[in-house]
């Protein structure tokens, strides 16, 4: 577990960048900066990191950009992309830091159908549960170590074979869907 | 012996007189004291993220807007950026400005809301009722403003639809004055109550190191003593030229205790600061265009050839509020959304607040997170009569319609 504690200095963004390459080599590819401009001048105003990585070091890459900052989370979102889900990890670092140094951290995982299950950050980051829940719903991928797999938005009696979001056979049928006109 | 220790379990919700919204909260009590609580949302569900998916993203900035009646605007600001973040369409500057202007008028009429239903939840009703009064002001000119009192529409990628004309700029200014001189009469009235401060002050704690771990947002964060406000910590629109500090008790209040008390300050002390960062914009309004491109059918060829994925936190009044996009070139609807209401991420902290607490507490602290559960769950696609225990609205009516009939023949 975390010390919850946010770091209340930043570190540039290319800092983490390389960091990250250095440590963990070929798990992870395509790290991307954005800058996000904003104002009358369209002045640099903070930086968002896109990050590809390998399902294996997902807790190792997390692990890594805590010893930065807590990772404040937001939410996973994903999708069905044929033989594989999907799964984005939406992260902040440096959100006490100061004026313009939230970094925002985007981890993308991809899982593959066959083996749909991803180590749950649910120890580390206890604001995860809800998330995993739902993408546990609604795309059936298998959170190791959750504690609690129940359903979170979809209902008691909900089949849970059905997942909404998958774009395969598991996914919704005509008799799932009400159409309105 | 075990049966001292016998806990009882309490449903409150999914409808209920404390709730604005429909929530399940199960409660464990011992006596008046709260044990342990179980959370179940779920009841409000409408499947907007899977909707989306079979709209253009100019359709889908109409249903964004739906997601919440009263963080309408917070929601298409987040969802045109994620747009503009994935296409990298630019934004005119008095765009900018007039959203941040319509973001601000938001915040203020979202928080004097929930101030007032926090006054009603306690059963202080004048409070309420001089909230509600205080707060239709903003709402005449939100009305003059985009023609809508809540959902206005103004908001479009790559800018905004609505200017602000000099009749509707001396609309702000005259609201301006009114909440300059009216407003601190609410805030002293609630504040200096004494059974007020006895309801609300370490009542529903959350410590600073739980709003970390359980990642808290917005004023739940702030008034456990967190310095995160994103208009700081990531400014965006116009808050870059516009100097944001985060409010937090301890700069006012010397300490924080995290609890219902630190959160109405915290809000209450934003709006105060919403009146000035609206002052600021009108004062610094850039002349210009307000649209990047104002033929819809253009845009949308524009937005077709697009490809990407983008995302976007933003302050909403209730806290961050972050949406991601992912658009495919060639394709004229949008491949995923996801949305991540501020609620969502405040409602993980629900449970500890609720430890040891009283069971007559538990409206005030479930509203004190200013929760809004359609913003929270939008993603259920409805079932046909799904099963037997599954009853629909027709049924309803019906069974409502015969009770009537039955009346009406004794």
């Amino acid at each position: 577990m975390y010390k919850a504690m946010l770091n209340f200095e930043a570190s540039p963004a290319e800092e983490l960048k390389s960091f990250l390459e250095e440590k963990l080599g070929n798990k992870i590819k395509n790290i991307e900066i954005r800058a996000r401009t904003a104002g009358k001048e369209e002045k640099v105003a903070f930086h968002d990191l896109w990050i590809s990585c390998s399902k294996d070091a997902l807790i190792e890459l997390v692990d890594l950009l805590s010893e930065f900052d807590f990772p404040i989370f937001h939410v996973i979102s994903g999708d069905d992309v044929g033989d594989c889900i999907l799964l984005n990890y939406h992260f902040s670092l440096f959100s006490s830091a100061g004026r313009g140094k939230r970094l925002g951290v985007v981890v993308s995982v991809l899982v593959p159908k066959n083996e749909l299950s991803v180590p749950s950050l649910y120890d580390r980051i206890p604001g995860i549960e809800y998330s995993e829940r739902e993408m546990h719903e609604m795309l059936g991928v298998f959170f190791e170590s959750l504690p609690d797999r129940s359903l979170v938005f979809l209902p008691e009696d909900w089949d849970e074979k059905v997942h909404p979001w998958r774009r395969d056979e598991s996914g919704l049928s005509s008799r799932h869907i009400r159409e309105l006109s | 012996m075990a049966e001292e220790n016998k806990t009882y379990t309490i449903p409150i919700g999914p409808v209920h007189v404390g709730l604005k919204e429909p929530i399940t909260a199960w409660l464990q009590v011992d006596g008046e004291r709260i044990v342990d609580v179980r959370i179940r949302p779920g009841a409000i569900h409408r499947g907007i993220e899977y909707m989306a998916r079979e709209r253009n993203p100019i359709q889908v900035i109409y249903l964004a807007e739906r997601i919440c009646g009263i963080c309408s605007f917070a929601h298409i600001v987040s969802f045109v950026r994620v747009v503009e973040d994935a296409t990298g369409i630019p934004v005119p500057p008095r765009a900018k400005y007039i959203r941040t202007i319509l973001l601000e008028l938001e915040r203020i009429h979202s928080h004097i809301l929930w101030a007032g239903v926090a006054c009603y939840t306690l059963g202080y009703d004048s409070a309420f009722n001089l909230g509600m009064l205080l707060r239709e002001k903003v709402m005449d000119v939100l009305e003059a403003m985009t023609g809508n009192r809540v959902n206005y529409g103004v908001g479009t990628i790559g800018g905004v639809r609505r200017d602000i004309t000099p009749k509707v700029a001396k609309a702000i200014n005259e609201m301006l004055d009114y909440y300059n001189r009216e407003f601190s009469y609410f805030y002293n009235v609630v504040t200096e109550d004494p059974i007020v401060k006895a309801r609300m002050r370490n009542v529903g704690v959350l410590s600073q190191e739980n709003a970390i771990r359980y990642c808290a947002v917005g004023p739940t964060a702030r008034a456990s003593g967190l310095r995160m406000d994103l208009r700081w910590s990531s400014p965006y629109e116009a808050y870059e030229d516009l100097e944001v500090e985060p409010v937090v008790p301890q700069d006012y209040l010397g300490k924080v205790h995290g609890d219902v008390f630190d959160r109405f300050f915290v809000r209450v002390m934003e709006v105060y600061q919403s009146l000035d960062i609206v002052k600021k914009c009108m004062d610094g309004l850039p002349d210009g265009p307000i649209m990047h491109e104002p033929k819809p059918a253009k845009l949308l060829s524009l937005l077709k050839e697009a490809e990407g994925v983008g995302q976007s936190s933003i302050e909403a009044p209730r806290g961050d509020d972050t949406h991601a996009i992912k658009l495919t070139k060639g394709e004229e609807n949008i491949t995923w959304w996801k949305v991540r209401a501020p609620t969502y991420a405040n409602a993980m902290s629900w449970p500890i607040m609720f430890k040891d607490q009283e069971i007559a507490d538990a409206p005030l602290i479930i509203n004190s997170i200013d929760p809004c559960i359609s913003c929270m769950e939008r993603m259920l696609v409805v079932d046909e009569k799904g099963s037997s225990t599954m009853t629909t609205k027709e049924e309803l009516i019906k069974l409502c319609r015969d009770k009537t009939r039955r009346l009406m023949h004794r």
